[in-house]
């Protein structure tokens, strides 16, 4: 069971990574090109994806297929605002996302190599200080309910519906408006709606098959974890963030118990989000390479290499602090509502800006 | 009639950070904008991120220049020209 569940993961992640790739699907980009280019084409599209992910997660709820709210979603705590302005800011710098990152990476993007680093070391930084924040996000919670729904005590479907029709007459709009179409000249270029459509049904997907929609970085701090252990296994053990184990869920499909953390060890993280990560990498390098152009361009400003780091490092240690990164927020969190994901895409904007000015000013 | 000299700008951005191509694009553009429009001068940008062949040709022409895109190997030329009159 577990090989079949890691296969399929593997491949969600492939399918995922080649459709990110042939789109240039960038959740970095919608949010900066707001600011940089007064665009908002991918901003419409990921609102596109949202929309078409509701029904969906709704009726898996609604037929057993997997429990909603997802485990790992905690409620909502005023730190999530925060997390998200400073993952809004590191993704702008780093040129891409917790996914973005990766599928570049695999495509031979050397500041994707880099921001990927930067974004182990985050990791392992907000491990030094997971006691101290974790302390503060209690401090800050604001509901023991984790989703909009939970809070005003309402059936799930009472809210989405409204909001779905809302958001299906915007789209009618700007699809006329033909505004939700991207002119491209690149070989084998997906339109980044079709993508859209593509990534809400892997993430529908990967709930069904583990549980939990798409997400990355938890596995990238325990990948930062084994790492450290390398050369500091005393210190390594001593960290609190290694020893949690927020994933302790039965999934309702397959009946199999599902425990894990971002501690250095082999769990149902590992198996939940490691053949994901290897998907999408396989996934975009096939892509590149059919088209021919996987090529690794060394010679790149270093003030870029350098800021890809800082932005690396930024989205490490917001994914944490946040607690989750965007791609589990946006295609997971906001679809059902989810408290620290509203606030965490509320600082996603102010930091999106704030990482546009510094891109302007520092980096090109 | 003669043919105007033209000279030949190539801004190499292959491997650069996003959204590098297009900022720096634009930056040259407005720099030999007159240059550009005289006929005098045409750019050529190489890169090798996809997004670019669709965002700077939209942006580009809107400022009233001709653009084409070629596939080379592994990468994409963008050549900015002036519009040419109808």
């Amino acid at each position: 069971m577990i090989w079949f569940l890691a296969f399929t993961l593997f491949a969600i992640g492939s399918a995922a990574g080649f459709v990110m790739h042939r789109s240039d699907f960038c959740l970095a980009g919608a949010f900066r090109d707001l600011f940089l280019f007064r665009q908002g084409r991918m901003l419409r599209i990921l609102m596109l994806l949202a929309v078409v992910v509701m029904p969906l997660y709704e009726a898996g709820r609604l037929l057993g297929l997997f429990s909603v709210p997802f485990p790992l979603f905690g409620p909502p705590s005023l730190v999530n605002p925060l997390g998200g302005l400073l993952f809004g800011v590191g993704m702008v710098l780093a040129g891409g996302c917790v996914v973005g990152t990766l599928y570049k990476m695999a495509a031979g993007r050397l500041t994707s190599l880099i921001a990927f680093a930067g974004l182990l070391a985050g990791s392992a930084l907000y491990a030094e200080i997971h006691p101290w924040w974790a302390k503060l996000a209690r401090r800050g919670t604001l509901s023991a309910s984790v989703t909009l729904p939970q809070m005003l005590d309402l059936s799930p479907a009472l809210l989405l519906a409204p909001l779905a029709v809302v958001a299906c007459f915007c789209l009618r709009r700007w699809w006329q408006q033909g505004l939700l179409h991207q002119e491209s000249y690149a070989e084998g270029h997906l339109q980044p709606w079709k993508a859209a459509l593509w990534l809400a049904l892997l993430s529908c997907a990967s709930a069904l098959v583990i549980g939990m929609p798409m997400g990355v970085t938890t596995a990238y701090a325990k990948l930062a974890g084994m790492l450290e252990a390398l050369f500091i296994p005393g210190h390594v053990a001593n960290l609190a963030l290694f020893a949690t184990e927020p994933l302790n869920f039965i999934h309702p499909l397959w009946d199999i118990p599902l425990r894990g953390g971002p501690g250095p060890r082999l769990d149902g993280i590992a198996l939940a989000q490691f053949p994901l990560i290897a998907g999408i990498l396989c996934g975009s390098a096939c892509s590149a390479l059919r088209l021919g152009e996987w090529r690794f361009y060394p010679r790149v400003p270093i003030k870029q290499c350098l800021w890809a780091f800082v932005g690396g490092t930024l989205m490490g240690l917001s994914a944490r602090m946040a607690p989750a990164c965007n791609v589990w927020h946006l295609m997971g969190g906001l679809p059902i509502l989810a408290g620290q994901s509203l606030l965490f895409v509320a600082g996603l904007f102010p930091g999106a800006w704030l990482g546009s000015r510094l891109l302007r000013k520092f980096v090109i | 009639m003669t043919a105007t000299p033209m000279d030949e700008l190539e801004l190499d951005i292959r491997g650069q950070v996003c959204p590098s191509t297009l900022l720096t694009t634009l930056k040259e553009v407005n720099g030999n904008f007159d240059r550009l429009k005289a006929g005098t001068l045409r750019l050529v940008v190489k890169t090798d991120a996809r997004d670019a062949t669709g965002t700077i040709p939209p942006m580009v022409k809107s400022m009233g220049f001709e653009v084409s895109v070629l596939k080379e190997q592994g990468y994409y030329t963008i050549v900015i020209v002036k519009e040419q009159q109808a």
